[in-house]
């Protein structure tokens, strides 16, 4: 019962995990039609400001509430110079992504060099539960995850502002037409996604330790999750990263960890290739 | 050891000569036949001219080098199939070179199998199954797959078999086969050094002359309006989904060659070479040479590999920036490559028109 319940939680907050990681990259992906390559070294850069407070001496709290401020001007400066002229072209997005995910990474790696820097955690210890004791900072990230799931979803579907953003990714022109400034909104979306990506990277810092392709583990996971979801909406991608992590994080527990994490992408290829459309088919939130 | 070297190094020249002779002459009709000036003929000739001569010139280390930049010239040339000429991206292209790779290297140390005839068809086959199942599953079906699925669906597989690499331990995991040993033609050893080099050379320049007949005949020309409107071509008739799954597989045994080559010259093969770094690698050589331009994807490659060598010593650290900085440039302003400096669009389009008839012959033969 006891080991029942640990796998329960290790499935859940690994779970946790990627759609926190996803979150940004599922907004970017469904709303600008962009997949996103920098998307892992935004997380990349969410840890590393973590890191870089806390080794300045302040407390890791700082450092993780100014990285998603600080990884979301960078995207909007970012989207403003560069991702801009690409989003005619798919496939050219993906490489200028990736060109300045190589960029951001290997700055970082020159940064901090081939080491595995490690964060503590800010709630250390653990919630203890009879017999049973779970990490707490785990348990932090699972519930900040469901906190930024619903606070997304209300800004997308309740304010005034995710009105203008959707308004402007499906229709544009329309958008333009009823004075809304598309240029501005298409910033703000990447900023936002950007955003998430460094709250997630100063989240999850403490768990996996600094090393420089921290982002790139997860981002072939990610874009697995955003595909097996659905591009095209909110929900779609997140419930896509609800499977992909939990199935990642449960496999290995009935079977051998090499066919699990193979048999992880098998799987999502061919569900997505039955399924196109994804989990949750449909645009809007 | 070197003395034998330095015999090699005079035999094998000769014997190259004869070859390039007969490819400077078909450049020459070439030229002829076209009206006005051709400079791709120029560009390819002075690679041509500058391979050839490369290890007479460079030191011995320097000619392992450029053996392995020819290696990685022949696998860009199979992306720039699949890409630049078919417009399917391949985010995985390092599965078919790096899985033949893995394949020759269980031949070599489970049957003691080196024979060069033996070896390069095996590994070109095993490049080409891969190929024909991975492009035949994201490829086929019912409905056509998007130029996203495909490319994080090579992308996945490719990353998948990363993880297989370093998890088998039949495969030797994280470390790889190492100490894989030479490949043997009778009672010939091919080790690194000229011969290795001018045996990559030779191989290169039948494939390049393949490819470049392949991508001049009408299944060239079905493909590059393949690249620019998918349903245009469709609409044509063509089966378009069949021709995607052909070039697909070509590009794989060409990577496959090219796979088997690169782990019997560095003797070792280890899971990156599967992987998704080798993979963007290949993507890197093709955009910075230009892509759709056979030799683009060749002067490309020795471009990134040169500068990376020549940098590597000083500059190890920040070379992976400047790279992306770079990479970044060329995308955003010079999209068809650095060979568009000196080549036209119509010349990088292709002539069609002098082999009209030759074409109409094919058109009918094709099904």
């Amino acid at each position: 019962m006891a080991n029942a319940f640990v796998a329960a939680f290790e499935i859940l907050s690994f779970g946790a995990i990627i759609v926190l990681i996803v979150l940004g990259l599922g907004i970017i992906a469904s709303m600008m039609g962009i997949f996103n390559f920098a998307q892992g070294e935004f997380v990349l850069l969410g840890a590393y400001i973590t890191y870089l407070a806390y080794a300045k001496g302040m407390p890791i709290w700082v450092g993780m509430v100014a990285a998603p401020f600080v990884v979301g001007a960078l995207g909007f400066v970012l989207e403003a110079l560069i991702i801009r002229r690409f989003y005619a072209a798919p496939i050219v997005a993906m490489l200028g992504t990736y060109a300045l995910g190589l960029i951001i990474r290997e700055s970082v790696r020159g940064l901090i060099g081939g080491f595995y820097l490690t964060v503590p955690e800010p709630i250390g210890g653990s919630i203890d539960i009879g017999t049973m004791h779970i990490s707490a900072w785990r348990f932090t990230i699972i519930v900040i995850t469901l906190l930024v799931m619903v606070g997304c979803y209300l800004l997308l579907s309740r304010t005034n502002f995710g009105l203008r953003m959707r308004a402007t990714l499906e229709n544009p022109s329309l958008a333009r037409a009823s004075g809304i400034s598309t240029p501005l909104m298409y910033g703000a979306t990447f900023a936002f996604g950007s955003a998430l990506a460094g709250l997630a990277g100063a989240l999850i810092v403490p768990v996996f330790s600094l090393y420089a392709d921290l982002g790139i583990r997860f981002l072939i996971q990610g874009f697995v999750a955003v595909m097996v979801g659905g591009v095209g909406s909110f929900i779609g991608p997140v419930a896509g990263a609800g499977v992909i992590g939990t199935l990642s994080a449960a496999l290995p527990w009935i079977m051998a960890p090499v066919v699990a994490d193979v048999l992880v992408f098998v799987l999502a290829i061919a569900f997505i290739k039955f399924r196109p459309q994804g989990l949750i088919a449909g645009k809007g939130v | 050891m070197p003395k034998s070297m330095g015999a090699v190094k005079q035999a094998i020249p000769a014997e190259i000569g004869g070859e390039a002779d007969v490819a400077m002459a078909s450049s020459g009709t070439a030229v002829q036949t076209a009206a006005g000036r051709k400079i791709l003929p120029i560009v390819e000739g002075v690679v041509l001219v500058a391979a050839l001569a490369a290890p007479l010139v460079l030191q011995d280390y320097l000619t392992v080098f450029a053996t392995r930049v020819i290696i990685l010239a022949l696998f860009a040339l199979s992306f720039d199939l699949v890409w630049g000429y078919a417009g399917i991206m391949s985010f995985g292209q390092a599965l078919f070179f790096g899985s033949a790779g893995y394949g020759v290297a269980l031949l070599a140390r489970d049957l003691d199998i080196t024979n060069i005839l033996l070896v390069l068809p095996a590994g070109t086959i095993i490049g080409l199954t891969f190929a024909l199942l991975l492009g035949g599953f994201l490829l086929l079906g019912r409905h056509p797959s998007s130029v996203i699925f495909v490319s994080l669906g090579t992308l996945t597989g490719s990353y998948a078999a990363d993880r297989l690499a370093r998890g088998w331990y039949y495969l030797g995991g994280q470390n790889g086969i190492p100490s894989i040993s030479s490949m043997t033609l009778g009672g010939y050893e091919f080790s690194e050094g000229p011969s290795f080099y001018y045996l990559v050379l030779g191989i290169l320049i039948v494939v390049y002359l393949l490819c470049r007949f392949l991508v001049r005949s009408q299944f060239g020309l079905a493909l590059a309006g393949l690249r620019e409107n998918e349903q245009r071509i469709a609409f044509f008739g063509y089966k378009v989904q069949h021709l995607k799954a052909i070039i697909f597989a070509i590009g794989g045994a060409i990577a496959g060659l090219a796979g088997s080559l690169y782990a019997f010259h560095e003797g070792f093969v280890w899971p990156n070479m599967v992987g998704v770094v080798v993979s963007t690698q290949v993507v890197l050589y093709v955009l910075f040479g230009g892509s759709g331009t056979l030799i683009g994807a060749v002067i490309g490659t020795v471009i990134v590999e040169g500068v990376s060598f020549w940098l590597s010593d000083n500059y190890r650290d920040i070379w992976p920036i400047i790279l992306g900085v770079l990479l970044l440039l060329v995308i955003l302003f010079r999209p068809l490559g650095l060979i568009s400096f000196v080549l036209g669009e119509r010349e990088r389009v292709g002539s069609f028109g002098a082999k009209a008839k030759e074409g109409v012959k094919e058109k009918r033969n094709a099904p």
